[in-house]
């Protein structure tokens, strides 16, 4: 089990190096990026300070060095914690992340467990209950989660809760908590706002994986050992959380690796509608100024997020699935 | 073999049969059509006897076992017909009636049926590979049945698990109980199947073609084991099967399935000596012998199964059979009668009778 | 024992499929007959027709021209449309009301206010603004008003254009995004896929790896970052070029769902007998991939494809409602939808939220089209 536990790790860092690459090529590929413009305005200005500006500039993200040399500035840098400079924002990169990722993680993570949670429920329930109205509508609302851009669900759910629930919408907190310091009443204030991004960033992966788990369930049943569990006398709730479930599981745990970039990309976009402090608004803005060390720093976050989450995927297959064999 | 010398010579009475299947019809409700499964069986099982279910594929085994149980699944449904249950108990020679229950008249996922299940009708199912969940050990799938019928901790539950599975002469039990399905041989998967259906001490087993899916030698240790346990216990068992030999070696009461019905039931002797029903005569032919002297063909039987979403008039076999009579087979259902003289001899042919069943064509 | 032998197995009959003569039509046929009997398949199939014949004679269908401003119709609510005539009679002919402009003295703002004593009848066959349709400039529509009034069926956008106007032309870009996609992922997929599965070993490993790390990324800000290294639009880098690099960017990550498919289709047909006796009969293994393996794999292809459509169409409108895809003036349905990004335009505004149910329309016809043709090249599978 350990042996199989570090030989992931070791796959999960090669992919990690492998989306630095891409990532310092993404950094690399616009022509007209912030630090060239920087560099072109301090020339022009001229002056002592300036050349004094532009060679630290040079040297720090080493502008005339061959591309390895480059790279390798970039990347030991982004190890230590260095991930550079906002150009934008004037403030080093570091600092907006630390500002923003908790938020990130808190509403990805919430999205991912209120997805998995309803996605099951609702997949053993139209999976058990097959042919019947309320199956049918689910199948309804599936189609219509994958269907709907979140973008536009999340305005829907906006307008509702504003106009039906006459409810404050947008960002995670009331105006007056915003910059308060950590109390109860402030946690609870997150918690009656949470929900929207919640339900938002969630629905089309909880609209696909309650399909998935549907279409499993449904396998499983149809398997041998599921009447073998009947016949021996075992009520039919056993029979469906101990015997059908747990197997139908497996292949979930798998598209684990696909529901978690769906979350953060969900987050990306529907964070700019809800006006959420997480890094999606900051992200854009920086791709859309070329501010790209800022944001490839935040797609890196991104993908080592999933990373993370695809190799917390194949230890929990590993230790739920007894067949998994660890050389 | 003595078992079948007893067999010919005492009468059956009502409380000989552990199981008394009635007129039974089963149909599967599915987008194509209605599949009638099971289109009026009757079949009463001896107790403490060992009773053989033949027929070719499809013509509705495993759903006769299943409805016995009650574990026939959506689309399929009981439609008409009764299942007993006689709860019997051994009493000196013969047996005691201590309950009836009618099992068709229980509600499929109730308490009732479900406390029947595993302690009174174990099952083992047709597939040996797959009816155990890859997911658990065989020990909690034993321990599950024990503890849901019996009022024992844990520790004693493990402790009954590993000795019904050194009961099944698997090796090593102590070891076993702790592994899981896939890190066994089908053969003790098959035994380990045995042993969680025997861990309640059942009175009825019904065991679906049990050894089809193992190769020769682990099928032979296999039916000496069940037969072994069989008459250690005093358990009465329903072996279906595909094979006549397996039949011969295993059973005391042969029952013959053609297209949902039994078309003939009869002690073993009866069955290969003086068969008479004219598919129970085809089926016979159409298995080689090696003591025949004489050089016969083999005869496959004429034409192949009607499917089951096919309505028949008459007799479900006068088209492929040898002795059809027409004007009479293709006309009316013939009904299931005991052979004159013979009490357990019962068949379902116009050439031995002329009763018909109830409704034309059912 | 001797005896032992089991009972022949007769032929068991094919329950599912009663039509008797199955047997000898062709595997496409036999798709058809399967497809035609989803009826949900069949509706999102006449859906995507119908939706294409009309993003495609958009300039025709729509009154007016998707770039006309009207700077007296900002925000201009969709024109009432009644049946009863000038005469207060019943009538077959569809009119509008005019409408005029006021100050609205509390509120300081120009508001329109429809003036319900002049009718004006909704004419078949008009001319009106000029457009090009497949190349051609004309000024003939299906319907409109007589200048100098005009026809807002969805209303007016922040620049007076008409929303009507504007949402088909934008599905000429949503639409069409896919489909060139879905022409790209099928094209790289393929290939890769193939020859990972054919070839296996190290190819197959690298190609694994590769996979694995493009997977490895979230997709919408990956595309964002890459659509975000486009160069801006020039002499040299028109429309047409970022829309087409676009489409690249988005099927740079769909290839790698139809490569994994399509390698183990490609791994299992290795073993099939038909390989083994090209093989042996000395085929090249590009005749075995392209003759054998391929146009076997061809419905299982098509199927993937379906099915990855509403995925490409719901990242472009991502793309383009953040700002980093089409760009204006072009149009596509994220483009459009790009104006709802504020709440309070949208409650004043809902109309401009209608680009957001062609989006939806069009990825539910083709999901339901995807699962339909899945179920009919493959029945037994969930
Ligand atoms: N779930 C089901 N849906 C539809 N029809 C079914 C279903 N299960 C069984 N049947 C029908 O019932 C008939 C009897 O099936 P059954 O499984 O009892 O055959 P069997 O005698 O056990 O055959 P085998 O020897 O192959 O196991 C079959 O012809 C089949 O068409
Ligand atoms: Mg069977």
């Amino acid at each position: 089990m350990l042996n199989y536990i570090i030989r992931r790790v070791g796959y999960a860092f090669v992919t990690l190096i492998f989306v630095a690459i891409i990532g310092f090529i993404i950094i690399e590929l616009p022509p007209g990026s912030y630090l060239d413009f920087r560099l072109r305005e301090l020339r022009t200005m001229g002056g002592d300070y300036s050349t004094d500006m532009i060679a630290a500039l040079e040297q720090r993200y080493g502008v005339n060095d061959p591309v390895h040399v480059k790279f390798w500035k970039w990347f030991s840098n982004f190890v230590q914690g260095d991930f550079g400079w906002s150009f934008r924002y004037e403030r080093s990169v570091s600092s907006l992340l630390g500002a923003r990722i908790g938020f990130t993680l808190l509403v990805s993570i919430s999205s991912l467990i209120f997805s998995w949670v309803v996605a099951i429920l609702v997949g053993v329930y139209s999976a058990t209950h097959r042919y019947t109205i309320p199956d049918y509508l689910i199948t309804v609302f599936q189609f219509i989660g994958l269907a709907v851009p979140g973008f536009l669900l999340a305005l829907v759910l906006m307008i509702f809760a504003q106009r039906t629930l006459g409810m404050e919408v947008g960002g995670l907190f009331s105006a007056r908590y915003r910059d308060a310091p950590w109390s109860w009443p402030k946690f609870i204030d997150l918690l009656k706002h949470l929900w929207i991004p919640v339900v938002v960033i969630a629905a089309s992966g909880t609209a696909w994986l309650s399909r998935v788990m549907r279409g499993n369930l449904l396998d499983v049943l149809n398997m041998q050992y599921v009447q073998t569990a009947r016949s021996k006398g075992l009520k039919e709730e056993k029979v469906i959380w101990k015997h059908a479930v747990r197997n139908a599981l497996h292949p979930l745990v798998m598209v684990f690796g696909m529901s978690f970039p769906a979350i953060i990309s969900g987050q990306t976009v529907i964070a700019i509608v809800l006006n959420l402090p997480t890094i999606g608004p900051i992200f854009v803005n920086a791709l859309l100024q070329q501010d790209m060390y800022l944001a490839v720093t935040f797609l890196m976050f991104q993908a080592m997020l999933l990373v993370v989450g695809n190799l917390v995927a194949d230890i929990a297959l590993a230790w739920l699935d007894p067949r998994i064999q660890f050389e | 073999m003595e078992s079948r010398e007893t067999t010919t010579t005492t009468e059956r009475s009502e409380t000989d049969t552990i199981l008394r299947i009635k007129n039974l019809h089963t149909y599967f409700f599915t987008v194509v059509g209605v599949a009638k499964a099971l289109n009026g069986v009757n079949l009463d099982v001896p107790a403490g006897k060992v009773l053989g279910i033949v027929g070719e594929s499809g013509c509705g085994k495993s759903v006769t076992a299943l409805s016995a149980m009650r574990l026939v699944v959506e689309p399929g449904r009981i439609v008409e017909g009764t299942i007993t249950l006689n709860q019997i108990r051994k009493q000196g020679n013969g047996y005691k009636v201590m309950d009836e229950v009618d099992i068709t008249s229980l509600d499929p996922r109730g308490p009732k049926i479900r406390s029947l299940r595993g302690s009174e009708i174990a099952m083992i199912f047709q597939e040996p590979m797959t009816s155990l969940n890859p997911s658990y050990t065989v020990g909690n799938q034993i321990m599950e049945a024990v503890q849901l019928h019996q009022k024992v901790s844990k520790v004693e539950a493990r402790d009954r698990a590993i000795d019904i599975l050194r009961r099944v002469e698997l090796p090593n039990a102590e070891a076993v109980v702790d592994r899981y399905p896939h890190q066994l041989s089908g053969g003790m998967r098959q035994r380990a199947m045995i042993a969680m259906a025997l861990s309640c001490t059942p009175s009825l087993l019904i065991a679906d073609e049990p050894t089809t899916a193992l190769d020769v030698t682990t099928e032979a240790e296999i039916l000496d084991l069940m037969r072994e346990l069989q008459a250690d216990m005093g358990m009465t068992i329903v072996f279906i099967t595909h094979n006549l030999g397996v039949v011969a070696q295993m059973c005391d009461e042969v029952a013959v399935m053609y297209l949902g019905r039994v078309v003939e039931q009869a002690p073993v002797d009866d069955i290969f000596y003086n068969p008479m029903h004219p598919y129970t005569r085809a089926l016979l032919q159409s298995i080689p012998r090696v003591r025949v002297r004489e050089k016969k063909r083999l005869e496959p039987i004429r034409g192949v199964v009607p499917d089951p979403y096919s309505n028949i008039s008459g007799c479900p076999f006068h088209d492929r059979c040898s002795d059809f009579m027409p004007g009479v087979c293709e006309v009316n259902v013939p009904a299931m009668v005991t052979v004159p003289g013979d009490p357990q001899h019962a068949v379902r042919c116009f050439l031995h009778s002329d009763a018909t069943e109830g409704e034309n064509g059912r | 024992m001797a005896d032992v032998i089991s009972v022949p197995v007769t032929a068991e009959s094919d329950v599912r499929e009663p039509t008797s003569d199955v047997g000898e039509m062709s595997q496409g046929k036999l798709i058809w007959l399967r497809f035609r009997r989803n009826r949900l398949a069949m509706g999102g199939l006449v859906t995507l027709i119908l939706l294409y014949l009309a993003v495609g004679f958009a300039g025709f269908l729509a009154p007016n021209n998707y770039l006309q401003q009207n700077l007296e119709y900002i925000h201009g609510r969709p024109s009432p449309i009644t049946f009863i005539g000038p005469e207060c009679r019943f009538r077959l002919r569809p009119y509008t009301f005019g409408v005029t402009t006021e100050l609205d003295q509390a509120a300081f703002k120009w508001v329109y206010v429809v003036d319900e004593s002049v009718k004006l009848p909704i004419r078949f066959f008009v001319r009106g603004d000029t457009y090009s349709l497949f190349g051609f400039r004309t000024d003939l529509h299906l319907f409109g008003v007589d200048a100098p009034h005009r026809l807002y069926l969805w209303g007016a956008d922040s620049l007076g254009r008409d929303v009507f106007a504007r949402t088909l032309m934008g599905g000429q870009v949503s639409m069409t995004v896919g489909l060139v996609g879905v022409a790209l992922t099928i094209f790289l997929g393929s290939v890769l896929g193939t020859m990972s599965g054919y070839f296996g070993g190290v190819i197959d490993d690298m190609m694994q790896r590769v996979v694995e790390i493009i997977q490895s990324f979230p997709t919408i800000p990956l595309w964002a970052a890459l659509a975000a290294a486009l160069p801006n639009i020039s002499e040299t880098f028109t429309m047409l070029h970022r829309y087409l690099l676009i489409t690249v960017i988005l099927s740079l990550v769909n290839w790698t769902g139809l490569a994994r498919q399509l390698r183990a289709k490609v791994m299992s047909y290795r073993q099939a007998d038909f390989t083994s006796a090209a093989l042996v009969a000395g085929a090249s293994n590009a005749r075995i991939i392209f003759i054998h393996m391929l146009p076997n794999a061809a419905s299982h292809i098509i199927v993937v494809s379906a099915l990855s459509v509403p995925g490409m169409i719901l990242g472009e409108t991502a793309l383009s409602f953040l700002g980093l895809g089409i760009l204006p003036p072009m149009v596509s349905w994220g483009t459009l939808l790009r104006d709802t990004q504020q709440v309070a335009t949208v409650v004043q505004h809902p109309w401009l939220i209608i680009p957001g149910a062609g989006v939806i329309i069009a990825v539910l016809a083709f999901s339901v089209l995807g699962d339909g043709l899945r179920d009919a090249v493959d029945p037994y599978s969930i």
